[in-house]
C-alpha cells in the first residue's frame, strides 16, 4: 500500500500545466499493432441431435432430432477511423442472431440487429380442433356431450398440436454526434410473435383448452437529442410503442352440448394499443460538496380503441345495445424524479431522492349488461373499473468511510401509494436499512446488510371488499399490512496475486402479515451462494458454484365464507450446482472448456382442510446440463472444433401428470405431459480466421 | 476536440478532488512527488506488457489513431491516458527493490473506485446517463472495470449472450434463479440482464430500463398493456405481484402455484374459496379447480378482458 497514497496524491496534485505540457513528440507508438484492415473468424459445422423433444428446442432451436447445419462468426473492419463490426450466431437455427455495428468514431454510429427466440412449450399436446377460417372447428364426426366422458369420438379426433411460437426482433438505430454539445439518436424496432399458445375457452359450466393461433407485432421507436455543456447534460426523448394483434377475436365450436345459438363461442383477444411518451432528463455537477443533481420528467399516454365484439354470438338472446362500440380507453402516465448526491468530504457521501409516478386511467365508466357465456343474460349491470394510482418514493441515504477499511451506510425509504376502487386507498411503507463494509486487506471483504420495512394502510375497506363478494376477513397480500425483516452477509476473498477466489453470501427475509386473518399470512425466504474460483496455472482455471433458495409461505382460507377453515403451507426449494474448467495453454494446440450445471427444484404444498392433512405430491424439476468444447489449432488460420452438449430435464407436476384430454369431466384439456427428456447434441466444425489471429508488436 | 483535451478533462476532474478532499498535510506530501511520464509512451509499456490480452486493445474502440478522443488518438497519452504517469513504473529498479506500481483497474487496485472511475467518466460521462447518480451501482461504488473490459476487442458485457455471466459475478442469487425450470431465456444466452435492467440507471428502485415495472415488461409483452375494458387490479399496478421474472418453480414464472396464488386474493363464496387438496388429483375426484390450468381453465383472461361480457375475465 505504500505507493497507493503517493500515487493518488501524485495524480491529484498534478498542476494543469504539467499534463498539458507532456511532450509526446517522442511517443511514436512504433510498436503498436494498429489493426486497420479486416479481421474475422467464421465457424461452420454440423450438429447431430440425438432425440426428438420439442422442449429442448426452447430458446436453443434444437427442437427435433437429426442434423443441423450452423454458422457462427464475428468480424471487424477498421480503416481511417471508420469501424464496422458484425456478429452472427446460430444462423442455421431458430435462435439466430445477426448484429452489425458501425461507426466513424466521434462522428456517428449505427447498428442493426435481427434475432429470433423460439418458445417451445409442449410437444405432447393433442387437440380435436381444426383451425379453419378463423374458427377452431370440431371434426365432422364429433359427438357432443355434457361431460368429457360422453365424447365418444374423442380418441379418433385427437391429433398432435405443438404449443410453440417464435419471436422475431429487428432493430435499427443510429446516433449522430453533431458537435461537442449536441448529439441525436433514433432507433426503431419491430417485434413479431407468431405460433400457437394455450387459451381456455369457457362455455356455461364447461371449458376447452384451445390451441390459439397468435400473431402479434409491436413497433417501438426512440428518438432523442442530448445536449452536453460543461458540467451538465440534458436529454429530450420520445418513446412510442404500437401493438398490433392480427386477430381481434378467438372463436371456437364448443364440443359440449349447448343450447341452440350457443354452439359457436368467442372471446376477445388482446386489443391493439399504443403508448407514447415524452421525457426530459438531465444531470448537473456542482462544485459545492461535489454534488450532482439529476432529474427526469416524463409524460405518456396509452390508448386502446379496439372495436368491441357483441355481448354474445347467440342470436337467440336479446341484449342491450353496447354503451359504445369501442373502449376509447386512455391512460395517462406521468413520472418525475429528482436525485441529489453530495460528497461533503472524501469520507462522506449523501443521497436524497424523490420520485412521483402517476397512472391515471381516464377511460369513461359505463353500464354493461353482460351475457354469461352466450347462454343466459345475467340481468345484472356492471360498470367497468378504470384503476388509477399515484406512487411516491422518498429516499435518503448516507455513506461514511469510518476508517480506511470500514464503511457504513444507512438509509430510509418511504413509499406511498394512493389508489382508487380497491380495498385500500392509501398505504405507506417505511424502510430503514444499514450496510457495513469491512475490507481489512485488499484481498478480503466482509459485507453485512440488514433492515426492516413496515407497510401501513389507512384502512382495509371491507365495504369495498364485500361489494366484490369478498370475505371481509381477507387481506390481499399486495394491499395488506406487512412487516419485513431482512439481512444479508457476504464475504469475499480475492486478489490478483493469489490463485484462489472465494465468495459466499447468505440472505434472509421474513414477511409477516399479522393483521391478515385470511389470505397470505407469512413468507420467509432464505438464500445462499458459494463461488470458488481457482486459477491452477496460466493455462488452467476451474470454478465451483452453488446456490440455494428456500421460500416458505402460509395462507389461510375459508370455504365457509367465515373464519379460517383451511390452511396451505408452501415450501419452494431450489438448488443449483455448477462446476467447470478452462484449459488454454499458451502456444498449445488444444483448448478445452467444460461446464456442468445442475438445478433441482422441489415444491411441497401441504393443505390442512378442516383439520385433515392433505398434502399435494411434491412438484419436482431436475436439470442436468453438460457442455464440452474443444478446439484444435490446426494452423494459424484454421481450428477444428468439437462441441458436445448433454441435457436432461425432468419435471413431476401433479397439475398435468395423468390429466388426459377427458380426465376432467367439464374441461377438455390438451393432455400435456410433464417434461422428460435427455438429449445429446454433438457438433463438429471448423473455425477459419481471416486476417491475423494474434496481434504482434510491430518491432 | 483538441489533442490534449482528454488529459485536460482528466485533470479538471482530478483537481476537483484535490479541492474537496485533500488535507493541507497531504498536499505538502504531494508537492514532494514528481509526476513523470514514460519516455516513449506505449513503446515503453510494450517492452514488458506484450501479451495478447493487453494488445487486444488494438482491436477495440480505445485504440483508434484517427479518433483523437481515444487514448491512442493523435497526441494522446496512450497507455498512460488511463493508467497514469508511468515514468517511475517503467524506470530502472535497483536489485531487491519493489517496482513502483501503476494504476490498475481491478480488485486490489491502489486507486479507490472513485479514482478509477474518474479516468473512465472523463470521456464516458454521457454514457452513464442521468440515472447513474445515486443509483445502487453508484452508491455501492461499483467500478467501471468491474463490468467492462476496456482492452477486449469485444466487451463481453455488451454482448447479449455473454452479459449475464458478468452480472452473475456479483448477483449470484439471480444466477441461481435463472436456472429454475421456468425462467426467461437468460441461461440459454437469448436474453441479457440488460433486456430489463439498466446497469447505469435507477428509475424505479430496481434499475429497470423503463419508468415503471410494467412499462419494462411491456417492451416485450406489449399485448398486456391495455387498457382493457375489464382490468385486473394488480395487473395494472405491478406485474411482480404475481410473477417472479428471475425464475420460478411454477409455470408462467408465478410466485406461487395456482389455485393457491389466486386464492390469496379471491375469497368469494363458492368455488374460489374452497380448499384444493389431494382429493382433487386424478387418483381421486379430478378437480377442474386444481388440475390443468386451474383457475385459468375458465378465467383465462387474467391480464384483462376487452369483451363487453368479460367482467369475470373469462372472455
Amino acid at each position: 500500500m505504500k505507493y497507493a497514497g503517493q500515487f493518488a496524491l501524485f495524480l491529484l496534485a498534478m498542476p494543469a500545466a504539467a499534463l498539458a505540457e507532456v511532450d509526446v513528440s517522442e511517443w511514436l507508438c512504433e510498436s503498436c499493432p494498429f489493426a486497420d484492415g479486416y479481421h474475422a473468424d467464421f465457424e461452420a459445422g454440423t450438429t447431430y441431435v440425438s432425440d426428438d423433444d420439442l422442449r429442448y428446442g426452447n430458446a436453443t432451436g434444437y427442437d427435433s432430432d437429426g442434423f443441423y447445419l450452423n454458422v457462427d462468426g464475428d468480424g471487424v473492419y477498421t480503416s481511417d477511423g471508420y469501424r464496422q463490426t458484425w456478429r452472427v450466431a446460430d444462423l442455421g437455427l431458430d435462435s439466430r442472431v445477426v448484429n452489425i455495428d458501425g461507426a466513424r468514431q466521434g462522428a456517428y454510429d449505427y447498428w442493426f440487429e435481427y434475432s429470433e427466440i423460439p418458445s417451445r412449450v409442449f410437444g405432447s399436446t393433442e387437440t380435436i380442433f381444426n383451425d379453419s377460417a378463423g374458427v377452431l372447428q370440431l371434426p365432422p364426426s364429433w359427438v357432443a356431450a355434457g361431460t368429457t366422458d360422453g365424447f365418444t369420438a374423442l380418441d379418433e379426433s385427437l391429433k398432435s398440436r405443438f404449443i410453440e411460437s417464435d419471436r422475431q426482433m429487428a432493430q435499427i438505430g443510429g446516433r449522430w454526434i453533431a458537435s461537442d454539445a449536441f448529439e441525436f439518436y433514433a432507433d426503431y424496432s419491430r417485434q413479431t410473435r407468431d405460433g400457437i399458445d394455450i387459451k381456455s375457452g369457457a362455455g356455461y359450466t364447461q371449458a376447452s383448452l384451445l390451441p390459439r393461433r397468435i400473431d402479434f407485432a409491436t413497433d417501438q421507436a426512440n428518438i432523442g437529442i442530448r445536449y452536453h455543456a460543461g458540467s451538465g447534460t440534458l436529454t429530450l426523448a420520445y418513446y412510442g410503442s404500437y401493438f398490433d394483434n392480427r386477430n381481434s377475436a378467438l372463436s371456437w365450436q364448443t364440443p359440449f352440448t349447448a343450447p341452440a345459438g350457443a354452439t359457436e363461442l368467442s372471446m376477445a383477444e388482446e386489443p391493439d394499443n399504443n403508448f407514447q411518451q415524452i421525457s426530459l432528463s438531465g444531470a448537473f455537477q456542482a462544485d459545492f460538496w461535489q454534488s450532482v443533481l439529476a432529474f427526469s420528467a416524463s409524460a405518456g399516454r396509452g390508448e386502446q380503441n379496439e372495436k368491441f365484439l357483441d355481448y354474445t354470438t347467440n342470436p337467440n338472446l336479446a341484449t342491450q345495445a353496447l354503451p359504445r362500440s369501442s373502449l376509447q380507453g386512455e391512460v395517462d402516465n406521468s413520472s418525475y424524479a429528482l436525485t441529489i448526491t453530495s460528497r461533503p468530504t472524501r469520507r462522506v457521501r449523501l443521497k436524497l431522492s424523490y420520485r412521483y409516478d402517476d397512472r391515471d386511467n381516464t377511460t369513461a365508466v359505463d353500464d354493461w349488461s353482460r351475457v354469461i357465456t352466450d347462454v343466459i343474460p345475467s340481468g345484472e349491470v356492471q360498470q367497468n373499473v378504470p384503476y388509477s394510482f399515484t406512487r411516491t418514493r422518498l429516499s435518503v441515504a448516507a455513506d461514511v468511510k469510518l476508517l480506511d477499511v470500514l464503511r457504513l451506510s444507512a438509509g430510509f425509504d418511504r413509499n406511498e401509494l394512493d389508489r382508487n376502487y380497491q380495498e385500500v386507498a392509501e398505504q405507506t411503507e417505511d424502510s430503514d436499512w444499514g450496510h457495513l463494509r469491512w475490507r481489512p486487506a485488499s484481498w478480503f471483504e466482509l459485507r453485512a446488510r440488514c433492515g426492516t420495512s413496515r407497510r401501513d394502510i389507512n384502512r382495509y375497506d371491507e365495504t369495498v371488499a364485500m361489494s366484490y363478494g369478498q370475505n371481509p376477513l381477507l387481506r390481499k397480500y399486495n394491499l395488506a399490512y406487512r412487516y419485513r425483516e431482512f439481512g444479508e452477509l457476504s464475504a469475499s476473498l480475492s486478489a490478483q496475486s493469489r490463485p484462489v477466489s472465494l465468495t459466499a453470501t447468505v440472505f434472509s427475509a421474513d414477511d409477516s402479515y399479522t393483521e391478515s386473518k385470511l389470505g397470505l399470512t407469512s413468507s420467509d425466504e432464505l438464500r445462499y451462494t458459494i463461488d470458488l474460483g481457482w486459477t491452477v496455472s496460466e493455462a488452467l482455471s476451474t470454478y465451483l458454484m452453488h446456490g440455494s433458495e428456500s421460500v416458505e409461505a402460509e395462507q389461510l382460507g375459508s370455504a365457509g365464507f367465515s373464519t379460517p377453515d383451511w390452511r396451505a403451507a408452501h415450501d419452494d426449494e431450489f438448488q443449483h450446482w455448477g462446476v467447470g474448467m478452462r484449459w488454454r495453454p499458451s502456444g498449445g494446440k488444444i483448448e478445452l472448456r467444460l461446464d456442468y450445471s445442475n438445478g433441482e427444484g422441489d415444491t411441497d404444498i401441504r393443505v390442512d382442510n378442516n383439520g385433515v392433512d392433505s398434502p399435494l405430491p411434491t412438484l419436482t424439476s431436475s436439470l442436468d446440463s453438460l457442455r464440452a468444447e474443444m478446439a484444435w489449432h490446426w494452423s494459424d488460420k484454421l481450428d477444428l472444433t468439437l462441441d458436445i452438449r448433454y441435457e436432461a430435464f425432468e419435471t413431476d407436476d401433479w397439475q398435468i401428470a395423468g390429466v388426459a384430454p377427458d380426465t376432467l369431466p367439464t374441461i377438455l384439456t390438451l393432455g400435456a405431459s410433464p417434461y422428460d427428456y435427455d438429449v445429446w447434441a454433438v457438433g463438429i466444425g471448423f473455425r477459419y480466421y481471416l486476417g491475423q489471429q494474434s496481434l504482434q508488436l510491430v518491432n | 476536440m483538441s489533442p490534449h483535451s482528454l488529459s485536460r478533462r482528466i485533470l479538471a476532474q482530478l483537481l476537483l478532488l484535490v479541492a474537496l478532499g485533500i488535507s493541507p498535510g497531504l498536499m505538502a506530501q504531494a508537492e514532494d512527488s514528481e509526476a513523470e511520464y514514460s519516455r516513449k509512451g506505449a513503446d515503453s509499456c510494450f517492452a514488458c506488457h506484450d501479451d495478447q490480452a493487453t494488445l487486444a486493445i488494438f482491436r477495440g474502440k480505445h485504440a483508434v489513431r484517427q479518433d483523437s478522443r481515444t487514448p491512442f488518438g493523435h497526441g494522446q497519452l496512450q497507455c498512460e491516458a488511463c493508467h497514469g504517469p508511468g515514468g517511475e513504473h517503467a524506470g530502472r529498479v535497483r536489485r531487491g527493490e519493489e517496482r513502483p506500481p501503476i494504476a490498475a483497474f481491478a480488485a486490489g487496485s491502489m486507486l479507490s473506485v472513485l479514482e478509477q472511475n474518474q479516468f473512465c467518466t472523463t470521456c464516458h460521462q454521457d454514457d452513464l446517463g442521468v440515472g447513474w447518480h445515486g443509483g445502487a451501482h453508484d452508491m455501492e461504488e461499483v467500478a467501471c472495470s468491474d463490468c467492462h473490459s476496456s482492452h477486449a476487442a469485444t466487451d463481453p458485457v455488451l454482448v447479449t449472450s455473454l452479459q449475464a455471466e458478468v452480472c452473475f459475478d456479483c448477483h449470484q442469487q439471480q444466477r441461481t434463479q435463472a436456472m429454475k425450470p421456468y425462467a426467461h431465456p437468460v441461461r440459454q444466452g437469448k436474453m441479457a440482464c440488460g433486456s430489463c435492467h439498466d446497469a447505469h440507471g435507477e428509475s424505479t428502485g430496481s434499475m429497470l430500463t423503463q419508468q415503471a415495472t410494467n412499462d419494462t415488461c411491456f417492451e416485450c409483452h406489449a399485448e398486456q398493456r391495455g387498457p382493457y375494458l375489464w382490468e385486473h387490479a394488480p395487473v395494472s399496478e405491478n406485474c411482480g405481484d404475481c410473477h417472479d421474472p428471475h425464475g420460478s418453480n411454477h409455470p408462467g414464472m408465478l410466485s406461487l402455484r395456482a389455485p393457491m396464488l389466486c386464492q390469496s386474493c379471491h375469497s368469494q363464496s363458492g368455488h374460489p374459496s374452497i380448499a384444493q387438496d389431494a382429493s382433487g388429483l386424478p387418483s381421486g375426484t379430478p378437480s377442474a379447480l386444481l388440475l390443468g390450468q386451474s383457475c385459468m381453465n375458465c378465467h383465462s383472461q387474467v391480464h384483462g378482458s376487452n369483451h363487453p361480457s368479460g367482467s369475470k375475465l373469462m372472455r
